[in-house]
């Protein structure tokens, strides 16, 4: 277990490193980071100025080991166009996000680890149908459409009197809707993945034994099956958390949610390098330990990736 | 991510070759799978009407008339609507369903060429990295981790805006960033391939490794590839839409799909055909995409659904 | 388990959706009206967004202020005034304001804040509003004198629409930025207005509370409303589903055809004004940018003889919009009909346009790149019309700053942007923005600058008038510019609130009342 943790910690490094390359790089994709920096009413010796106290100047490998440094330590740099600490910044929004994420997460394993398990009791059945249905419909409408819609139904016309409110964080009313548009996607592929865990885990011996032995089959279902057909699907969850960190700009849009989904979205129309630069950073090093704490607990889980 | 999974489950596919009558078996399955038929057919119908678009438009998709705007189509009980414009016009006074028939051409252009950029990248490090193991594996793995770790759609979106949106631009950047599923999935596959008896027995004969990957491998991990193209094809296609919607994809006049939602999305709490029109469209195109590439899976491997 | 899981949560969804959940509008006293736009700078000569514009006179006053009905310059800030010469005005200042703070308002504020933003180094954003004054004096506690550097006919009303007056020592405690440089954007806002700002979410939202120390009787009258919320929400859609719900009280700049749809909506007033801001063309005639077309001539004439202004201005824009063929607005001084009449004119004509093209030297058209930020149809309705002489015009989307910069930096063959003029309604605040040299100035025309220049000074109006008249022929007959269309906003706001439209786009919230 440790020579299996020590490999595995010693790639999410690695990978963290690449990924710091390449989103310090970013701000060379669009030429001089220090015309950027200084604004619009700059004159050609504050660009000099501002080059020389950055250390735009320096060779770029200095920078951006100067740069890691500063990010290790918390220092992302300031935007220019927010007169504030990138760090800051992203503080403030990454709650928001992270707290949409678990909501849109909850509100997809409610709806596909039951579809899952249901379909996979009766497969081939006409309800597994239906949830596969489901499931391919799902993948297949383009989210801000779904989030459109939802707020012409939920937000304007309601249902059953009931309104939700379409924008603003005030009460946990206002992340139902857009839970539901982002966690939707992440059901399709939960919901076949606790299906197929469940027809193996169905299928094999010690579910039949238990079986055999008569005891209820509800208690072999929740007891048994599913506690071991679930342990590939936190794996995916997690990974999918991770995406769903990074893919929330679609619909933090719509639903005028002040997260970081939003905050790149207009990062990246206002050309404010530093804070696109460092959200990209986040979301990947939130990525790679988010998937590094789920091999782990995979592992240990299931003694048999440990050797692999 | 799911499908990663699943293939683990199947069964080696060459067992399909070597049962008797295996083409017999296919058609049986092929034409008893009703996904597979009705993915098959709205595709081809969207392929018809990518493909004839020049032909049966019946107006120039980019004639803008801003005084016949917004005149809504056939079914619409308002007294605007004309046979001239079976689908309306949009806010510009385009002609709706032209622009639905070159819209056709443009998302499935744009699904196509990502998917194939991202199929070469992706499949050249799969099966390098299933075929020789060991170093290679660890340096794909690797390199597919660090993909995976960054946002898409954030890098896709951050990419077009530095270096500006165009029908090229959008393409290439998708190609270039989901990649991903081929090489995770073809490295899976031909791990198990590369264990079988007859590639043993073609390095035995001393053929060399272009040689084996090429005639002994790939064939035999075409339908995992197959189903993978289809789904990163209608990946690509949806990613282009949401860029569009954030004014980043396809610019303007070009019609694609996913950019007439998002042009059309201002009148969608008012006049919803707008936006119904091509969402349903796209949402038949990435549903048959997908209908097709599940159909290919369940026919392919030899228990059927699993 | 499951059963018993699902029953919970849907019991508890039961419970908790039943209260209300509007937060705006007249219950609590609260209005909300919202934009596209984030303001991370909340200071009225830092940022020159319309917002900021509106902010200004919520939570600043100004010297003088223009009465809305009759046009005349009233005295807010000060009691009287009178020029001393033709470069010097001295204000009587009234007895009695304070600012939000609690301070007392002086000869030293106004000295204090034209002194500040006058001097170049500072580098306010708006200097192109306040660089007409030389400085100010004080000539005791309730006088004081301001300076011009020379004759100019529009001070009194851009002392009322751009020098709002701060207290003395505003941007003495901001932080410093980077590179050493004080960052005065940050300075707090405190003002003298009928509001005052209680919090800022930067991007979010501002709230405003009324003002209770507010002058009493003065010319803005006393606010009836008792919070202000101005938030940022960028999507269209959702602006237009939170009205509907009554979540948002007040928004404007809705496209036409959702305005005209929301009509049917009975908690909804649906309004189109005229406003001030105009639409244009604005082409690099120098070609700093990559891409040199637009050095021709006939080019620029081809592209004005392609586009149809008036189907945009009628069937895009709104009733009260209208096509327009000189740079700036027909309800601004010097831009009227009887100054116009002899200028040159680009009517639409496709044909016309092609033979031009062909002349230039390029029969089947060319591909360039434009580039705009607001109402994306009103461009793509242009683009659509030059496709169809043949010239392929990419579409770059940018943000207001963003765009700006980029057309400063001489990167930006051709820019369809929008200008309001400050709300002043007269041509010195455009082509004196666009045509003298300054940032903005693509045209960079020494003979131009001056007759702007000498327009913009002297006091006469006949003789303004026949200034501008040349002005304006210089600019169509060089086709620098196309001036596209007047832009007539469309307003939606509550059915609850009593609201007037006013054609300079500054909504007066403190003028509005719940019915």
């Amino acid at each position: 277990m440790l020579y299996f943790t020590l490999r595995r910690l010693s790639v999410a490094v690695l990978v963290a490193l690449t990924v710091s390359w390449l989103s310090f790089s970013m701000i060379y994709l669009s030429g001089d980071p220090a015309t950027a920096l200084a604004g619009e009413t700059a004159t050609a010796a504050d660009v000099e100025n501002i080059r020389r106290i950055y250390g735009y100047d320096r060779p770029i490998v200095v920078q951006y080991v100067d740069w890691l440094m500063n990010a290790l330590q918390g220092n992302l740099g300031r935007s220019h166009y927010l007169k504030s600490d990138v760090s800051k910044i992203i503080m403030e929004r990454l709650p928001t996000t992270m707290l949409l994420g678990a909501c849109a997460l909850s509100f997809a394993l409610i709806l596909s680890i039951p579809l899952g398990v249901l379909a996979a009791i009766r497969p081939n059945s006409l309800f597994d149908r239906f949830a596969l249905t489901l499931a391919v419909i799902g993948q297949a409408m383009p989210s801000f459409w779904f989030a459109l819609t939802l707020i012409l139904w939920l937000g304007i016309y309601g249902i059953g009197g009931v309104r939700l409110p379409i924008t603003g964080s005030a009460s946990w009313l206002n992340f139902i809707m857009p839970s539901i548009a982002l966690g939707y996607y992440v059901t399709p592929a939960v919901m076949r993945l606790t299906r197929a865990g469940m027809l193996d885990v169905l299928s094999s011996d010690y579910i039949r034994t238990a079986r055999a032995k008569g005891l209820r089959p509800r208690t072999v279902l929740f007891k048994h099956a599913l506690r071991n057909a679930i342990i590939p699907v936190v794996s995916l969850a997690a990974v999918q958390f991770g995406f769903m960190l990074g893919g929330s700009i679609v619909i933090e849009t719509i639903f005028n949610i002040n997260g970081l989904g939003y905050l790149a979205w207009e990062s990246i129309q206002r050309a404010d390098l530093p804070v696109m630069q460092a959200i990209v950073l986040v979301l990947s090093i939130i990525y790679v330990i988010i998937t590094f704490l789920a091999d782990m607990l995979n592992a240990f889980l299931d003694p048999r990736i440990r050797v692999h | 991510m799911a499908d990663v999974a699943e293939i683990k489950g199947h069964a080696p596919t060459a067992d399909v070759i070597l049962e008797p009558t295996p083409g017999a078996i296919l058609r049986r399955r092929i034409f008893r799978h009703w996904g597979l038929i009705f993915g098959g057919i709205i595709l081809l119908v969207i392929v018809l009407m990518a493909l004839l678009a020049g032909v049966i438009s019946p107006h120039d998709p980019y004639d803008q008339q801003l005084a016949r705007k917004l005149i809504p189509p056939i079914w619409h009980e308002s007294a605007k609507a004309t046979w001239t414009h079976p689908l309306g016009t949009d806010h510009l006074g385009r002609d709706y369903l032209s622009r639905l028939f070159y819209g056709a051409q443009v998302s499935l252009m744009i699904g196509f060429l990502a998917m194939l950029i991202s199929g070469i990248i992706g499949t050249t490090l799969g099966v390098l990295a299933g075929y020789f193991g060991g170093r290679v594996d660890m340096i794909v793995n690797f390199i597919v981790t660090t993909r995976l770790s960054m946002p898409v759609v954030l890098v896709a979106l951050a990419v077009v805006s530095l270096i500006g949106g165009s029908l090229t631009v959008v393409i290439w950047v998708l190609g270039l960033l989901i990649w991903d599923r081929f090489a995770v999935v073809m490295r899976s596959a031909t791990m198990q391939i590369r264990n079988r008896d007859f590639v043993a027995a073609a390095e035995a004969l001393g053929c060399s490794r272009t040689r084996i990957i090429m005639t002994e491998v790939m064939p035999n991990i075409m339908n995992h590839l197959i189903v993978v193209a289809t789904l990163e094809m209608a990946h690509a296609i949806l990613l282009e839409a949401a860029l569009s919607f954030l004014g980043l994809g396809v610019q303007p006049p070009t019609p694609s799909w996913g950019l007439m939602v998002s042009e059309a999305k201002g009148l969608m709490f008012f006049d919803a055909w707008l936006i119904a029109i091509p969402g349903i469209a796209l949402f038949l195109l990435v549903l048959s995409i997908n209908l097709l590439g599940d159909g290919l899976r369940d026919v392919t491997s030899p228990d059927g659904r699993s | 388990m499951w059963r018993r899981f699902t029953c919970a949560a849907l019991g508890a969804f039961i419970v908790f959706s039943h209260p209300d959940v509007a937060q705006a509008g007249k219950a609590d006293d609260t209005l909300v009206w919202a934009t596209d736009r984030e303001n991370t700078v909340i200071d009225p000569y830092y940022s020159n967004t319309r917002e900021l514009v509106i902010l200004g006179r919520h939570v600043w006053d100004a010297l003088v202020t223009i009465d809305i009905k009759s046009g005349e310059i009233k005295p807010l800030l000060s009691t009287s005034w009178k020029w001393l010469d033709d470069k010097t005005i001295e204000f009587k200042l009234r007895d009695g304001v304070k600012f939000h703070d609690g301070r007392d308002f002086s000869a030293d504020d106004v000295v204090y804040t034209i002194n500040f933003v006058t001097n170049r180094a500072n580098g306010v954003v708006t200097y192109n509003n306040v660089g007409w004054m030389a400085g100010a004096e004080k000539v005791d506690a309730k006088t004081v004198r301001i300076k011009l550097k020379k004759p100019f006919a529009a001070a009194l009303a851009y002392l009322a629409n751009a020098v709002p007056i701060l207290p003395k020592g505003n941007y003495d405690s901001v932080p410093t930025g980077p590179g050493g440089k004080k960052d005065f954007t940050q300075a707090k806002p405190v003002g003298t207005g009928p509001y005052k700002v209680v919090e800022v979410k930067s991007g979010e939202f501002v709230l405003m509370e009324r003002f209770e120390g507010y002058i009493k009787g003065g010319p803005k009258g006393t606010p009836a409303i008792k919070f202000l919320r101005y938030r940022t929400i960028k999507e269209k859609n959702t602006q237009v589903a939170e009205s509907m719900t009554g979540a948002i009280d007040w928004i404007w700049d809705v496209p036409k055809e959702q305005a005209e749809r929301m009509k049917a909506n009975p908690r909804l007033t649906v309004e189109n004004a005229k406003t001030l801001r105009v639409s244009y063309l604005q082409f690099d005639v120098k070609g700093v940018s990559p891409q040199k077309f637009f050095m021709d001539k006939r080019i620029r004439q081809a592209i004005a003889h392609a586009i149809n202004r008036d189907a945009i201005a009628k069937s895009l824009v709104g009733p009260a919009s209208e096509a327009i063929h000189a740079a700036c607005h027909p309800d601004q001084f010097g831009c009227t009909a009887d100054v116009l009449k002899d200028m040159v004119r680009y009517p639409y004509d496709p044909e016309k346009a092609k033979k031009l093209l062909a002349e230039a030297g390029h029969p089947n058209g060319f591909a360039f790149d434009i580039y705009g930020y607001r109402e994306r149809e009103f461009t793509e309705a242009v683009i659509g019309d030059l496709a169809k002489v043949g010239i392929k015009a990419k579409l770059n989307w940018l943000q207001f700053r963003a765009l700006r910069e980029k057309v400063r930096k001489g990167e930006v063959s051709v820019n369809m942007m929008t200008w309001g003029s400050y709300s002043i309604p007269d041509a010195s605040a455009m082509v004196g923005h666009f045509f003298a040299g300054g940032p903005d100035d693509l045209t960079k025309d020494p003979d131009l600058t001056r007759m702007v220049e000498e327009a913009g000074n002297t006091p006469d109006a006949a003789k303004r008038k026949v200034l501008y008249a040349k002005v304006h022929a210089r600019i169509a007959a060089e086709a620098y510019w196309v001036p596209l269309f007047t832009y007539a906003k469309y307003y939606v706001y509550s059915k609850d609130l009593a609201f007037t439209t006013t054609s300079d786009e500054t909504p007066r919230f403190y003028l509005a009342k719940w019915k």
